[in-house]
């Protein structure tokens, strides 16, 4: 046997090149150790943070929201669960999107355009998830899960979505929630909205959106490369639910407000109208409609654009609370502000008379009386009761335009009432400064006239004017009014009690406040107001009309009429216990019916209480009154 | 008494055979190749967890390197049975071979991204590009055993050159940028180590850097500077190409002395790694089995390396010496840019780690290469008698 280890004779000369060769492989086996060690021991710790990282991720928990109940308990808004359809577009490859987009269109009854809008102007990173469609029926929900392969960054999720029990009778105050947009997303990021979240939008829901809802939770998630849940780790906080709000208003009275008026816009072919029921002792609201109204569940089940579009092309305004987004002249239901002044400013007593006329002239102009005759002499009450035009030129020229301000702003007009409701418009209480300020001109005489009667550039909300006549009613305060009587917390306990909300106390003596109540009295014993003094009820009021709007075929303007008043409980007005004030107002009375406002009062007070007679009227036609 | 007496000098002839082909066999070289497979084997099973199916059933990465593992096995002995110097007669044929199945392969292959790497057989893909590196290992030897005479001329290194650059060109428009590379480390390893002239050989590396530039303006495709630019800094484009660098390093990384435990490792269960049980294979054995692990294999082929340099050594003919670099060069280089890209010391290319990566053509391969060598290794010496 040839010894093996002696080789060949050539490997004297290739000893070297062995020798370099084995070099080599130690050379590269010991850097690649040498980087192993480097990486696994040396930055081992941070590697393995890295690691984690890497797999796990804080993800927040909602929280289940609020209720809403109405005073007597009974749920307005219940949580239901749906399925929701969500894009994370970093997992959505570009190459793929037109196909997944297409396949979610025709499953999801959305357009392609429709889907890649709402991806692109999705808030959040290209890491977050974009809502694409929430409320999505159970099959087409399972029917994307189970295509998962095919529509890569699609994910369905389970969430609670809100289903409004009463639907449009309370839409207008409950208001609705919808997905977070891109303003929002960046005031509320730090108190931890999500790109994908859902908030209140409109009415209560977005005015106590803090309170309903609650503290997210977070959760510890084990996650792959895709993002995919695999398990949850841990549960650092859990979410808390939301409060709960009970409402002022009672669903049944609602309901009566509700029915009044639809009967009035029905039978007066009315286009827009407002029926607000308050506490004047409290300021808590317990009915508000605003007709023509939406429902709610609209917006809670992802609206479709042609619903949208419906409702934002409406002349009338469907989406708009006119309870208190809106102004109008308050017309003679304003003199309640030019009485008051006049007696507290000293211009005249109760018992001093002025004479009233026909009409007055102010240089060329001419200022008619509502019954082109006048009434002869009138103190304050008989001239309210009367609603003469004559009388209150003359004590708003006594009183003077800036005067008038000054009272109008006691009774709380030109500002916002503070009413626990997102959008409330203020009204316009006209005064030199505002003249200048808007017009640049001082107010002329006859500006002065036609402010003392609710004309001209007078302008207030219908939640204003009804706060001024619960001052009025409860001796001279001013409620905020409120639309939430108390805050229940998860469990039912009350976490907050119903406080009144005074704005202030009418500067004016109760006397005073006294003499308008029985004016106010007065105007309905004398029949001014119809029928309504025959209710077994004992009712203090005023109407008003004004004409508003542009200038129809027939020559008159669109008008509309007010009603606003109160029920005394004992028929004694110099007290001031009432438990409710009424407002009614209707728009465009176009078929010359008389007051429509009156008329939907008197069937809101048969149906509130339970009164059999029908006091209903229709056939007051008083063409072109300025009462 | 004479049939006797011949019946026991054929037993005796055929013991003294025996024995002597068995103290030829290197056995080392066997347990080394065979604890690299095992070790492939391992992290095929634990990739199969990866793929959430169960690693024992049919189709499964673990069962299907199984199959390979007893494929090579077959490979080997065959590889090893046969004598080594017929291959110089069918040199030729196979060269012809393989350039004809790397053509094919251009022609009808498929794989990621529009490359053609893959040639399906009877439902099992193939690699034809592994195979050629064996293939080339023969032709290669060939050549140069056949200028032992003058084999320090440059005629040696130049025709080397002219045979190994067909099938570079071939697979480098698969696109597979790494397999031409070892065919390029292999040429140089069997050269330096068969005794070809170094000054020569020098010249030829510098030329080859002078083309640097000029392969980066006109041969490499978009996807490959890429691959490169993000090699020399990962963190460019984190999301983008330097993603599998950077989540390889942090499964390495995160691996720590230990290990994390098999099938334990979360960037790879988790798929933050990218083609785990082939490329990517170094970083789930480094989370896994933590620097024991890695060092371990470093050892085991350092072993296998050694053998595969002793059966050069002891090679009577030049065949034997140069197809031994070949192989030496190919696994050295291999190991080198595998486990290189896994630690971002080396650029993102598809070269497998030989025995480790999943893959019936390399694993096959390396079977037929470590026969021959084998072969090599049993017919050197003859019993005497």
């Amino acid at each position: 046997m040839t010894p093996l280890i002696e080789g060949q004779p050539r490997n004297a000369r290739l000893l070297p090149r062995f020798l370099l060769f084995g070099l080599a492989v130690l050379l590269v086996l010991s850097t690649l150790t040498a980087r192993l060690f480097y990486l696994q021991i040396a930055s081992g710790g941070y590697y393995q943070g890295r690691a984690t990282a890497n797999m796990t991720v804080l993800q927040p928990i909602p929280s289940s929201r609020g209720l809403i109940l109405d005073r007597a308990g009974r749920s307005l808004v219940v949580n239901v669960p749906s399925f929701a359809v969500k894009i994370r577009p970093a997992d959505l490859p570009y190459s793929q999107r037109d196909q997944v987009v297409a396949r979610l269109s025709r499953l999801l009854a959305l357009t392609t355009t429709q889907i890649n809008e709402t991806i692109d102007s999705n808030p959040g990173s290209n890491f977050d998830l974009v809502r694409i469609a929430s409320d999505v029926p159970e099959d087409v929900a399972r029917l994307i899960s189970e295509e998962h392969l095919a529509l890569p960054g699609v994910q369905v999720v389970t969430e609670a979505r809100r289903d409004y029990l009463y639907g449009p009778l309370v839409s207008q105050i409950l208001g609705y929630t919808g997905p977070i947009n891109a303003d929002q997303l960046r005031r509320l990021q730090r108190q931890g909205y999500l790109p994908d979240d859902v908030l209140g939008q409109a009415g209560l829901e977005a005015q106590y959106e803090a309170q309903l809802r609650g503290t997210y939770g977070a959760e510890e998630v084990e996650r792959d490369a895709s993002g995919r849940q695999i398990q949850v780790l841990a549960t650092p906080t859990q979410p808390q639910a939301g409060d709960t709000l009970q409402l002022s208003i009672d669903v049944k009275t609602q309901e009566q407000a509700q029915r009044a008026l639809q009967w009035g816009i029905q039978a007066a072919g009315l286009k827009k109208g407002v029926v607000i029921v308050m506490n004047p002792q409290t300021g808590e609201i317990l009915a508000m409609v605003s007709l023509p109204t939406y429902d709610d569940n609209l917006f809670a089940r992802g609206i479709s654009n042609a619903d949208y579009q419906k409702l934002i092309g409406d002349p009338n305004q469907p989406l708009l609370n006119h309870a208190i987004g809106e102004i109008y002249p308050p017309g003679s239901t304003y003199k309640l502000v030019t009485g008051s002044a006049v007696l507290a400013d000293g211009k005249l007593t109760p018992t001093e008379t002025l004479n009233t006329y026909p009409y007055l002239m102010l240089g060329n102009y001419r200022f008619n009386d509502w019954n082109g005759a006048g009434f002869g002499p009138l103190n304050i009450v008989g001239a309210y009761a009367q609603s003469s035009d004559t009388f209150f030129y003359q004590a708003a020229a006594l009183v003077g335009i800036d005067r008038l301000a000054y009272w109008a702003h006691q009774f709380g007009f030109g500002a916002p009432t503070g009413i626990d409701l997102p959008g409330e418009a203020a009204g316009i209480v006209p005064s030199n400064q505002w003249k200048l300020q808007t017009f640049g001109q001082a107010i002329f005489p006859g500006e002065t006239y036609l402010a003392g009667i609710g004309q001209g550039y007078d302008a207030v909300t219908p939640i204003e004017l009804l706060d001024a006549y619960c001052a009025l009613a409860n001796g001279g305060k001013l409620w905020a009014p409120q639309l939430v009587h108390q805050i229940l917390g998860p469990t039912g306990e009350v976490v907050q009690t119903f406080q009144p909300k005074l704005r202030w106390q009418l500067k004016i003596s109760p006397a005073i406040l006294a003499t308008m109540r029985e004016a106010a009295r007065e105007a309905v014993v004398i029949r001014h107001t119809g029928n309504v003094v025959d209710m077994p009820l004992y009712v203090a009021g005023k109407t008003g009309t004004a004409e508003f709007g542009t200038r129809k075929i027939g020559g008159h303007l669109p008008f509309h009429s007010w009603f606003v008043g109160f029920v005394s409980p004992s028929g004694d007005f110099a007290k001031t216990d009432s438990q409710l004030a009424i407002l009614a107002f209707a728009y465009d009375t176009s078929r010359s019916i008389g007051n429509v406002a009156t008329e939907v009062v008197k069937y809101f007070l048969q149906l509130h209480y339970g009164i059999k007679q029908d006091y209903r009227n229709l056939f007051l036609i008083r063409p072109g009154a300025g009462n | 008494m004479g049939a006797i007496r011949l019946q026991q000098d054929r037993l005796k002839w055929a013991s003294q055979t025996a024995v002597a082909a068995w103290s030829a066999f290197d056995v080392q070289l066997v347990i080394y190749a065979g604890l690299l497979a095992g070790m492939g084997l391992v992290m095929a099973y634990t990739n199969s967890y990866e793929a959430g199916v169960s690693p024992l059933s049919a189709g499964s990465t673990f069962t299907r390197g199984l199959v390979w593992a007893a494929l090579a096995i077959v490979a080997f002995l065959v590889a090893a049975a046969f004598d080594y110097r017929w291959l110089k007669t069918f040199a030729w044929p196979l060269y012809c071979i393989n350039i004809g199945l790397l053509a094919v392969s251009l022609a009808i292959g498929s794989g990621v991204g529009g490359s053609a790497r893959w040639v399906t057989i009877f439902g099992m893909q193939f690699q034809f590009s592994e195979l050629a590196k064996v293939l080339m290992a023969v032709v290669l030897a060939n050549w140069i055993s056949s200028r032992e005479a003058q084999v320090g001329g440059l005629f040696t290194i130049l025709g080397a050159l002219a045979l190994v650059v067909p099938p570079i060109i071939l697979v480098a428009l698969q696109p597979d940028l790494g397999t031409s590379l070892v065919f390029g480390a292999m040429l140089v390893g069997t050269l330096f180590i068969s005794g070809a002239s170094l000054r020569w050989l020098v010249v030829l590396g510098a030329g080859t850097v002078a083309a640097i530039p000029f392969a980066w303006t006109y041969l490499l495709r978009d996807y490959q500077k890429q691959r490169l630019i993000s090699f020399l800094d990962p963190t460019a484009d984190p999301q983008g190409s330097g993603f599998h660098v950077i989540q390889s390093m942090i499964a390495v990384g995160s691996g720590g002395f230990l290990g994390k435990g098999l099938t334990n490792g979360t960037q790879n269960q988790l798929d933050f790694l990218p083609v785990q049980s082939t490329d990517f294979v170094f970083s789930v054995l480094a989370e896994e089995l933590g620097l024991v692990g890695a060092v371990v294999v470093f050892l085991l082929f350092a072993a296998l390396i050694w053998r595969v340099l002793l059966a050069a050594w002891r090679s009577e003919d030049t065949f034997g010496l140069a197809f031994a670099g070949a192989i030496a060069s190919m696994l050295l280089f291999q190991v080198l840019v595998n486990v290189g890209m896994t630690i971002g010391i080396m650029p993102v290319t598809g070269i497998p780690l030989p025995f480790i990566t999943h893959g019936g053509a390399s694993l096959i391969s390396i079977a037929l290469g470590l026969g021959v060598l084998q072969s090599i290794n049993l017919r050197q010496v003859r019993p005497k008698w």
